[in-house]
């Protein structure tokens, strides 16, 4: 009998086991609904990832199911505002305006985007819709925003774009460095795990600009510079290499380019980490013992790492420092990325990008292309489509007419929201598919109303790789469908007929076009989930490279990658460094979290700001501040903290009235696109008077 | 190694403790402080199996396996303290236990309908101060479920058991509510604790009544 949870099932009508939809972590939950309605919710004890333990979102903040606010019937825009509609008039409306700008301007004046935060089988039917029924591969998804970095890294260093292990490594490892994530907010039950970790032993390096919670449990920590992480990482393998500390049998059977990587390595001894980084030559050499001199050690990261402009040659220098300790490949050792949201490992894996089908296999492949249109019978574009940041300026150009944004609020969450509001302005026709009205809502022309996680069937993909079932709690309210229902009623409406009735239909047909899934059913799937590679008679791949890696010829590839400054730096300016992250209580754009009673434990957000910048600026706890970035200003109450370090500020990016994103410019990541939201060069100055009623949504000249 | 319980050979690894063993081989101990995600306690004294040649009961959770040794599950004595121990607890409360709640449940399996013991009793002390979860001091049994959930699961070290005797209770921080403590919310206190001395906010209820008064 399971002795810890409570027996909520007996005061509810019945439990059903589902998978979060809140961050990466994919804890197994068990959920109580009552009359329709989630009363509560509990922990699944044999989850892998949470082991009978979740995080006050994933347990708590469900009411926004229930929220007065959610979307129960289609909308179609009626002048300023919008009128209801049935569901055929709302397809209607699509499909005549996508035949127009298709037949005008081609297939390509049409981009679509997947929601990470929907099921696989979802963003399955979002980017066939895109490929089949309109005939384009401007298809893309979130993980842009977030580790198409850490993705584009693993593939060109190991072969597999995911984690090389699970969330299990973290117990088995000896010492672990954590850089760039806050692991106990922004994955606090995965941050539960790495404390707990540290208070038996393990020896944690935590490397971030700020003191984070898990600083405090670290053997060692180390503050940089925002955007000098290749120099960290690049100091602490020197160390290793100068000390002797590297693993030479497997850099010389498992590895290649190792020479080179050596040569680069020499040109950063810790006191030019030290300039670089501002992190003391010796933190950096004590960083490298505890890693190196560990039997197993981790590497953990999160956004930190890859919202940056160089973010994705980090993560290649991260998979250098690994292979030159011998540390991936087994238990305990490995290098594990902490993905944002909850299915955007499974939103990229479905080939919701615009390069790639399922499984990373490029679009001009033409053995996979042509085994894709021999499944769906239609042909299908050669041609890499538009990545994110490429349509908003495609529609700014005017070559981009039209978007299909599914279950994404890009006017708060992206960068340079002026910028953002400029595209969605400048489309001919926009539809979004979400559960509330959101930023991005308001510039729509039709508004379908969809369905939140505890309302639908199909499977997530965690930060472990691991597939997990999804099923349904509670029914979507009104006349709101499943994204599922929606998304191939509206192929079979522009003329694609997917035959998929339903999401496991969708799982099969994912399973034979894609090898990596071959094996995946809902049945084997059970309550464990499996982690891909899935092989045909259902084995799957828990522990990534234990004997070859996955490349051509399943050698590690060493990339030798310098050093280069971020794309923003201060200046006389814009004398500080803005950072952004998580809070605990909220989740991204905030859309869900704020509909929660999780709004009373954190009612609004504060910029952080260390004591000396505070008392040089004359700001004082609580005083209202304005901070203005080359792209845009806002107005945000300070708190003053030595948690932060001095020349930096943090604020997280929960609050659409706060607009954090208006700072951020078109700096992206070099080979991804990504954008950088962890650097950008702000002045920080106390507001003289009361605020100003000038909207803070005006863009600085 | 070896042990026998109630009768039949269970294979165990060293180390393992008498209640992870009888678990493992489909029995069953009724326990009050255990929780499978916490390190053993030892602290309530339900848990306790007869052992051969041993002077008197043993705490299962606590208890580890030695070779060849013979474990009961059915030890009248064993269970006779088991009982005794339940009466003793529920002796306290000013209620009886929610029939969900692991307290009930071990009442069940152990027999025991009602106490035999008159006496203080503990007086109605809620705290509904956090939008998730409450306190209801009057249902804790000091059982330490919660503090060490708080501390072994999140690591979040809100809670601790104040007090003594009879008097003793949990709080959080300096007796502060959760809100005022190093609490993060996580709700795993509420999900172990046996009795809804930390209960989650009936949500169902608040979310009618909020509908109710929206309107």
């Amino acid at each position: 009998m399971v002795q810890g949870n409570k027996a909520m099932s007996k005061t509810t009508e019945s439990t059903v086991s589902t998978t979060c939809g809140y961050c990466g972590v994919g804890c197994r939950l068990e959920v109580h609904p009552q009359d329709g309605v989630i009363a509560s919710i509990s922990p699944a004890m044999d989850g892998p990832a949470n082991k009978g333990h979740t995080c006050l979102k994933g347990r708590f903040a469900h009411q926004f199911t229930r929220s007065d606010e959610r979307l129960t019937t289609p909308l179609i825009r009626d002048g300023d505002g919008f009128r209801e509609a049935t569901w055929d008039e709302a397809f209607e409306r699509i499909v005549s305006e996508f035949t127009r700008i298709k037949s005008e301007h081609g297939p390509n004046a049409i981009a679509g985007l997947a929601s990470s935060r929907a099921t696989n089988e979802d963003c399955w039917a979002m980017q066939r819709l895109m490929r089949a029924a309109v005939g384009t591969n401007n298809i893309d998804n979130c993980s842009r925003v977030c580790h198409s970095p850490t993705s584009f890294a693993l593939r060109r260093c190991f072969g597999y774009s995911g984690a090389t292990g699970t969330f299990n490594d973290i117990e088995a490892a000896d010492a672990a460095i954590l850089i760039g994530a806050n692991a106990t907010e922004g994955h606090p039950v995965v941050g539960a795990r790495i404390k707990q970790a540290a208070i038996n032993g393990m020896k944690l390096v935590t490397v971030d600009p700020r003191r984070i919670e898990l600083a405090d449990y670290a053997e060692l920590h180390c503050s940089m510079r925002p955007g000098t992480n290749a120099a960290v990482i690049l100091g602490i393998a020197n160390v290793v290499m100068t000390e002797g500390l590297t693993d030479e049998k497997f850099i010389a059977e498992r590895t290649e380019g190792y020479e080179e990587f050596a040569a680069l390595l020499a040109e950063y001894p810790p006191e030019e980490a030290e300039r670089i980084t501002g992190i003391p030559a010796d933190d950096i050499r004590a960083a490298a013992r505890i890693y190196a001199t560990a039997e197993n050690a981790c590497l953990i990261w999160g956004l930190g790492v890859t919202e940056q402009r160089y973010g994705s040659e980090v993560v290649q220098l991260m998979c250098g420092l690994a292979m030159m300790t011998g540390k991936v490949g087994r238990l305990g050792s490995a290098l594990l990325p902490l993905r944002g949201q909850n299915n955007v490992q499974g939103s990229s894996d479905m080939g919701a990008v615009p390069d790639t089908f399922s499984g990373y296999r490029p679009v001009s492949d033409e053995a996979v292309a042509t085994m894709f249109e021999e499944r769906w019978g239609t042909s299908l574009s050669r041609e890499k489509g538009l990545t994110i940041p490429q349509m908003f300026n495609a529609a700014v150009a005017g070559e981009l007419k039209s978007m299909f944004i599914f279950g994404e609020d890009v006017a708060q969450t992206d960068p340079n929201t002026t910028h953002v509001i400029h595209a969605l302005e400048s489309l001919e026709f926009l539809v979004c598919q979400d559960i509330f009205m959101t930023e991005t809502t308001k510039y729509a022309d039709v508004i379908l109303p969809a369905s939140a996680f505890l309302e639908k069937h199909g499977t997530f993909t965690n930060a472990e790789r691991r597939l997990q079932m999804v099923d349904v709690a509670i029914s979507p309210p009104g006349d709101a469908r499943t994204d599922f229902d929606i998304l191939t009623s509206l192929s079979a409406a522009l003329g694609h007929e997917m035959n998929l009735a339903t999401p496991e239909d969708a799982m099969e047909e994912i399973a034979a076009l894609t090898p990596v899934f071959a094996g995946v059913t809902y049945e084997r799937l059970g309550r464990d989930g499996l982690c891909w590679p899935v092989e045909a008679d259902g084995s799957d791949a828990k522990i990534l490279y234990a004997e070859t890696f996955a490349n051509d010829n399943g050698l590690g590839k060493f990339n030798a990658l310098p050093y280069r400054e971020p794309g923003e730096v201060a200046d006389e300016e814009f004398p500080l460094i803005l950072v952004t992250g998580r809070r605990l209580q909220h989740y991204n754009a905030g859309t869900m979290t704020r509909r929660t009673k999780n709004l009373e434990l954190l009612p609004s957000d504060w910029l952080e700001i260390h004591p000396d910048d505070a008392a040089r600026l004359w700001i004082n706890e609580d005083d209202l501040v304005s901070v203005r970035s080359h792209h845009g200003r806002i107005e945000i109450p300070a708190r003053i903290t030595d948690r932060i370090e001095k020349g930096n500020v943090f604020t997280a990016f929960h609050f659409p009235e706060l607009r954090t994103n208006l700072l951020i410019g078109d700096s992206v990541e070099v080979n991804t696109g990504c954008p950088e939201y962890k650097v950008v060069a702000v002045d920080v100055r106390a507001m003289s008077e009361a605020p100003s009623d000038t909207p803070a949504l005006v863009a600085a000249d | 190694m070896q042990v026998m319980i109630d009768g039949n050979a269970v294979e165990v690894e060293p180390g393992t403790t008498l209640l992870e063993a009888i678990q493992g081989s489909g029995g069953h101990v009724a326990s009050l402080c255990y929780d499978e995600r916490l390190d053993p306690f030892g602290a309530c004294r339900v848990c306790m199996v007869g052992v051969e040649g041993a002077p008197g009961p043993l705490p299962s959770c606590t208890t580890l396996c030695r070779e060849g040794m013979e474990i009961s599950t059915t030890d009248e004595t064993a269970l006779r303290v088991a009982r005794a121990v339940v009466e003793l607890v529920l002796s306290e409360l000013p209620e009886a236990p929610g029939e969900h709640t692991a307290l009930a449940v071990v009442a069940k399996q152990l027999n025991v309908t009602k106490t035999r013991w008159t006496g203080a009793v503990h007086e109605k002390d809620e705290d509904l101060r956090h939008p998730y979860l409450a306190f209801r001091h009057e249902l804790c049994i000091s059982c330490g479920r919660c503090v060490r959930a708080c501390d072994e699961v999140q690591g979040a070290f809100a809670l601790t058991v104040t007090g003594r005797g009879f008097s003793s209770n949990v709080a959080a921080g300096v007796d502060s509510g959760f809100a005022e403590s190093s609490c993060v919310s996580c709700g795993a206190c509420a999900d172990t604790c046996p009795t809804d001395a930390i209960v989650e906010l009936r949500l169902l209820e608040l979310a009618i009544e909020r509908n109710g008064s929206g309107e």
